[in-house]
């Protein structure tokens, strides 16, 4: 039996890991993982692992219901544009900004913060989020 | 990319209203099957084309859930006149109409079909009410999201907390903010005035969903000032700093049109219109990195686009940029050439943008106004392009008839699509 990326990616975020697939060809960080590289289209890549670290550029909220049921007891929540510190872009919760126009005006007045992760349980699945430091 | 080997011409386009089976009384009552249908029917008849002249029909749809149906092909050829036909279903949410015409082009242009019919069609208010083939019931805002996010990263973005209203709009809007210099208050002036534009033509257009301008709205529900309006609880911001009213108006609707070769168009006794080019290509979240006003997808199709067709964005006579986020159509207009970059909410307050400013965009009204349709709306775009190229667009036609438009298309979760349209053979 062979095991998905999906189910290595959030087996690794429960135990604290960030996982990427790295393309030995061209250096390209795929992030999340998945069975090519996103540049080259390479099927030959590597998994390599994530500080986690990095800049929150933009947050925002969700002021709606979440499309996700299964966020409904976390909602309404900050959701953020992050540069991990490794060049790549992820988008996702920020855990320690208040979801409020005035807190979302602050930070961004602030200019970008340094984030690192936070990793929380959703519905018992592994979500990666970030918190400001 | 190539260019085509032969021209290819749209004769004809439709679209039914845009609003709801349950509620908006164009459209009350009717089936999946007759909205798509009556679409078919105006485009055919637009066309002047007989649907026994239809070698091939493409259709689609985005969120067979609320259809509880596929193979549409099938499905719909005996109530679209399309039986026997080669057909094929399609999907590129809500670039599906527009990227389909692409497939019909290379496939006139191939000389395989002389003529296509495409056709589009979306529920996103309701779905089939228990056994009854007949009935619909309302579906939910959250499951109408839920189905629509079915056509985003079903591995980790949605698993992970994605929302649309922060990444499509609160984020780029953010991003537009700094990168240009804008206070909140200049930022939220500007996208009132944007709305207003798109309001107005939603009011001019029989086909849209919103019929109210923004100040008739503004006077119904007692203000007397329009800004006062904007920022008030009736407006609330969904994903900071982006408010209600820059955002999409969900839609159920069907549009269909014809393409056809050059004898088709040469016997068509109105004004082609030539489909001279398009550019595609699509992107998994992020959809944008260091500019986060800015998709790498849409420079690539607009890039693509401009060079199929030979064109330079100072020859574009009129414009649509996918605006279900107002801020995302405001950026690709940008984008596209056709307004300076950091002056589109300027453009905006002016009037520039509006149908009898010198730089008219989106005169059905936009996905806020004339509503969106998922699969359907692109081809109500492109409709009501070829209506200002044949200066059929009524009162809001553009005084001067542009002779190149250019259409451009966000299908979640995302393929940019962007048609360049000229007028004549």
């Amino acid at each position: 039996m062979t095991t998905s990326v999906i189910k290595r990616y959030y087996d690794g975020l429960a135990e604290g890991t960030i996982q990427a697939t790295k393309c030995p060809t061209c250096d390209t960080v795929t992030f999340p993982p998945t069975t090519a590289c996103e540049k080259c289209g390479s099927f030959e890549v590597e998994w390599v692992e994530l500080s986690g670290k990095g800049t929150l550029e933009y947050v925002s909220h969700g002021a709606a219901p979440p499309p996700n049921p299964a966020f409904n007891d976390l909602a309404p929540y900050s959701y953020g544009h992050v540069r991990l510190d490794e060049g790549v872009y992820v988008q996702g919760i920020v855990t320690n900004v208040e979801p409020t126009p005035t807190a979302l005006e602050e930070l961004f007045q602030r200019g970008p913060v340094p984030v690192e992760a936070d990793i929380i349980d959703v519905g018992g699945l592994p979500v990666l989020a970030f918190k400001v430091v | 990319m190539g260019k085509l080997t032969r021209p290819v011409y749209l004769l004809g386009a439709g679209c039914t209203k845009f609003g709801n089976l349950l509620e908006t009384p164009e459209i009350q009552g009717l089936s999946i099957y007759e909205l798509a249908a009556q679409a078919a029917r105006r485009a055919l008849e637009d066309a002047k084309t007989d649907p026994r002249e239809i070698d091939a029909f493409i259709i689609g749809n985005h969120m067979p859930q609320s259809l509880n149906m596929g193979s549409l092909y099938s499905q719909f050829t005996k109530w679209i006149g399309m039986e026997h036909k080669a057909g094929v279903q399609v999907a590129a949410a809500c670039s599906t109409t527009n990227a389909a015409a692409t497939m019909a082009a290379s496939q006139i242009a191939a000389g395989v079909y002389r003529k296509v019919l495409v056709v589009g069609v979306e529920a996103t208010q309701n779905n089939p009410k228990g056994p009854f083939p007949y009935g619909r019931e309302p579906i939910t805002s959250e499951n109408m999201w839920m189905w629509t996010d079915y056509g985003v990263n079903q591995a980790y973005g949605v698993p992970q907390g994605y929302d649309i209203f922060p990444v499509y709009n609160g984020l780029m809007a953010l991003a537009y903010r700094r990168k240009h210099g804008l206070t909140q208050e200049e930022f939220d002036r500007g996208m009132m005035e944007l709305c207003r534009t798109k309001r107005l033509h939603g009011s001019l257009t029989p086909n849209a969903i919103l019929q109210e301008t923004l100040e008739e709205e503004a006077k119904r529900l007692g203000f007397t000032d329009l800004y006062e309006f904007w920022t008030s609880p009736h407006n609330p911001y969904i994903a900071y700093p982006t408010r209600l009213r820059s955002l999409v108006t969900a839609a159920d609707g069907a549009s269909a049109m014809v393409l056809s070769d050059a004898d088709g168009a040469r016997a068509y006794d109105g004004l082609p219109v030539e489909l001279l080019g398009w550019g595609i290509s699509v992107g998994d979240l992020p959809w944008y990195q260091e500019d986060a006003t800015t998709f790498p997808a849409d420079v690539i199709a607009f890039r693509e686009a401009y060079e199929m067709a030979d064109i330079r964005p100072e020859q574009i006579g009129y414009l649509h940029t996918h605006d279900c986020s107002h801020i995302s159509g405001l950026t690709n207009a940008e984008l596209s050439g056709y307004l300076p970059e950091g002056k589109g909410l300027m453009y905006a307050a002016e009037g520039r943008l509006r149908f009898d400013g010198d730089r008219p965009m989106s005169t059905h009204g936009g996905r806020h106004a004339f509503g969106h349709a998922w699969a359907a709306s692109a081809g109500a775009d492109t409709l009501e392009a070829m209506d200002q190229i044949r200066g059929r667009a009524g009162k809001k036609q553009i005084p001067t008839p542009p002779q190149i438009a250019v259409v451009h298309t966000h299908g979640y979760a995302m393929i940019s699509t962007v048609l360049v349209l000229r007028g004549g053979m």
